[in-house]
């Protein structure tokens, strides 16, 4: 045990609302769990000194910031500083409700019950606690058959000395079509917990983006939760920059026939800096396919982890999954830890899982030099292709454009270039 | 412009060049033909400095610079120019972000000026043009994706852009279509003065008959066998190889 959890569950104890039952139900699961230590599987490779440490009880204000939109995405901007929604845009599109967390009217509590904690499994210890403390976030509705045309956008940025806990839960009806963007921010030091419940129906389509931005000081621990009914589709893409403490989970549940998820993930990290991804894909009904592709770039000192299962359960034949991961370790002190689980219960299926550390292409190297680029230039340009494929993959021209600017600048900035690395086929 | 002497090269221990001198001055093209494996290819990597390539005996002036103490950008920046019988794929590099940076580089070396994104952007507009590339072609990997013949055509897209003063072509014009052809012969005659010259290795006669090279050679177990004028493709089109073997190292090479 320590103090920043002991104040945790004090605080859980006072916080009364209308989703109370669901608090209590986590609050007595957390009671019965152990404090993570090393030995815990979960945790691993992935401390929570830094965050024992903490006690931000008193709290700062918050001093006014811009908010992080990013221009010509034309998207609903919803903004949290310090965990505080700021507004909802008055005039949505038919057909998309988005209500505060606090504020979920009559009609929509069943479902909102149903989902919370729903959809993320019971097992993510920081999950149960966002669970008994988040009070603000955001509910979001869509209505079956609407095509939203414009990007939600969540901005959520922590100033120095703040603690937050936030939940999103997002229902995308049948046959609708959104695309859905959680940006973090932030950088100085503060701790957030943040997790995000989709649920898609039938047909439903959803294009999702975590851009995990904190960096430095500001721990963040979170995760986006998916279930997918029958032929619903998932587009993902996660991006980590890594910070003192930042951990992801992933779960992706095919629950309904024909489901179809794909799931990029790129993680760019330098000085101590630390990126924690845990992705867990369950495949319990059959014809789905899920796809992920995980690449990271890890300089300096930094570690990066990453635990990639695949679970295909008896029921789930002709079952398509595929998971691989690639690091590209640009220090000797760099380091990566990569865990692939893959358990198959069902006999007809197609599945590959591989985890390599990159090696730069020779042949593509000489290519460039054979235009006169020079070595050192060539090596960073190849660097950054590495994770730029993905990027070349993301859906939304402008978002992906926003990214790889925003990428290959703290690529430039990280500049060391020591190349190291054999394959470690697994 | 370019002196090869007696070149002994090797690759994975198997001597593949052995013996070939070849000299080409400014201005000029020289073909250069042979049967398949014959060292064509390897000869064009021996110039660019692929790392590979070993070269055992004999010297390769550049403009009157020993070649092989050069680095493969360097070779680049002093204006050698190889265009790939299999250009390489590579996902995640854009075309433009590639060019500019080999196009800066060679700026630089030259001591000119940077040129602006603007006018630089220009300029690669242009280049597609010439070569018929759709300019979204920029914005993709470099030659992900791309067939064959625009492959083909991204090499000489680069040729363009960078002004070599030595061209290698190896088979330029294989996997081009016969309109592609035309223009690609067009694009390198529009390069053709009296100070740049080109080798070009070809198979056909069709891409000579356009570009009427000052010299034709043929390669032959690495060494040139027989040079010749242009009529020599036409005779090596209609008999083929096989009676250039009665006659072994006879000619010399120019
Ligand atoms: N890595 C290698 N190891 C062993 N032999 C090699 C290697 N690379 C090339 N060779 C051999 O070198 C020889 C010359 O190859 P090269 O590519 O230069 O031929 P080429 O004249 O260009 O043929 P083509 O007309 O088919 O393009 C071939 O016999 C080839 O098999
Ligand atoms: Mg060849």
């Amino acid at each position: 045990m320590n103090s920043w959890f002991d104040n945790a569950l004090t605080r859980a104890e006072a916080i009364d609302d209308w989703l109370h039952e669901k608090r209590a139900a986590s609050l007595a699961l957390l009671r019965d769990t152990d404090w993570p230590t090393r030995q815990t599987e979960a945790w691993k490779y992935t401390s929570l000194k830094k965050l024992e440490q903490l006690d931000f009880s008193a709290g700062t204000p918050a001093p006014s910031i811009n908010a992080h939109s990013i221009s010509d995405l034309n998207s609903i901007n919803l903004v949290f500083i310090d965990g505080v929604l700021q507004s909802i845009p008055a005039d949505l599109p038919e057909g998309l409700t988005i209500m505060p967390l606090a504020q979920v009217p009559d009609e929509h509590q069943p479902w909102v019950l149903d989902q919370f904690a729903g959809v993320k499994p019971p097992q993510h210890l920081f999950g149960l606690i966002n669970d008994t403390l988040a009070t603000d976030g955001l509910v979001i509705d869509i209505a079956p058959h609407v095509d939203l045309k414009h990007p939600i956008h969540i901005i959520q940025t922590m100033t120095a000395g703040n603690e937050a806990h936030c939940r999103t839960l997002v229902r995308v009806g049948a046959g609708a079509r959104v695309t859905v963007i959680e940006h973090l921010t932030g950088d100085q030091e503060s701790f957030n917990t943040n997790f995000t419940e989709y649920s898609l129906a039938t047909k439903a389509e959803l294009e999702h983006y975590r851009l995990a931005l904190q960096s430095d000081a500001a721990l963040t621990i979170g995760g986006s939760h998916f279930n997918l009914d029958t032929q619903a589709t998932l587009n993902s893409t996660i991006v980590g920059y890594g910070s003192d403490l930042a951990r992801i989970d992933v779960d992706i549940s095919h629950q309904g026939e024909g489901t179809l998820a794909k799931l990029d993930a790129i993680y760019l990290l330098d000085k101590q800096t630390h990126f924690d991804l845990h992705s867990n894909i369950e495949h319990t009904a059959p014809n789905g396919t899920s796809d992920e592709r995980v690449r990271g770039i890890v300089a300096g000192k930094a570690r990066a982890v990453f635990n990639g299962r695949i679970h295909i359960h008896r029921y789930a034949q002709k079952t398509s999954a595929e998971l691989n991961n690639r690091n590209l370790l640009l220090s000797r002190d760099a380091e990566v830890d990569v865990k692939p689980e893959l358990e198959i219960y069902a006999d007809d299926v197609s599945c590959a899982h591989g985890a390599t550390i990159a090696e730069i292409d020779q042949l593509a190297l000489y290519y460039l030099r054979s235009r006169g680029i020079g070595l050192e230039q060539a090596h960073l340009m190849l660097n950054f292709g590495f994770i730029n494929e993905l990027i070349d993959q993301i859906p939304n021209a402008v978002l992906a454009d926003w990214l790889r600017q925003q990428l290959s600048g703290r690529f430039t900035r990280m500049n060391t270039i020591k190349h190291s690395g054999q394959e470690m086929a697994q | 412009m370019l002196s090869i002497k007696n070149l002994k090269a090797s690759i994975a221990g198997k001597t593949i060049l052995k013996g070939l001198d070849l000299t080409v001055n400014p201005g000029e093209v020289h073909a250069i033909m042979g049967p398949n494996g014959s060292g064509k290819s390897t000869l064009g990597y021996v110039l660019s400095g692929r790392e590979a390539y070993i070269v055992e005996e004999g010297s390769i002036l550049f403009e009157g610079v020993d070649l092989l103490t050069m680095g493969i950008e360097e070779r680049a920046l002093a204006g050698l120019f190889l265009a790939f019988q299999y250009p390489l794929e590579i996902p995640g590099v854009s075309n433009l972000e590639f060019l500019k940076a080999a196009v800066d580089a060679q700026r630089e070396a030259r001591g000119e000026p940077l040129m602006s994104s603007k006018e630089f952007l220009n300029a690669a507009r242009e280049a597609c043009k010439a070569v018929r590339l759709p300019t979204e072609f920029l914005k993709r990997g470099v030659n992900e994706g791309f067939s064959g013949g625009e492959k083909k055509r991204n090499d000489i897209l680069q040729m363009l852009m960078l002004q070599p003063k030595l061209c290698i072509l190896d088979e330029t014009d294989s996997g081009l279509d016969i309109d592609a052809l035309k223009l690609v012969a067009d694009c390198v005659n529009s390069q053709r003065d009296a100070k740049r010259s080109f080798v070009v290795v070809t198979h056909y006669q069709r891409l000579l008959d356009y570009l009427k090279p000052d010299y034709v050679h043929v390669l032959s177990e690495g060494k040139i066998i027989k040079s010749g004028g242009p009529s020599l493709a036409s005779e090596l089109e209609e008999q083929g190889y096989a009676w250039l073997d009665r006659q072994p190292g006879e000619e010399k090479s120019l």
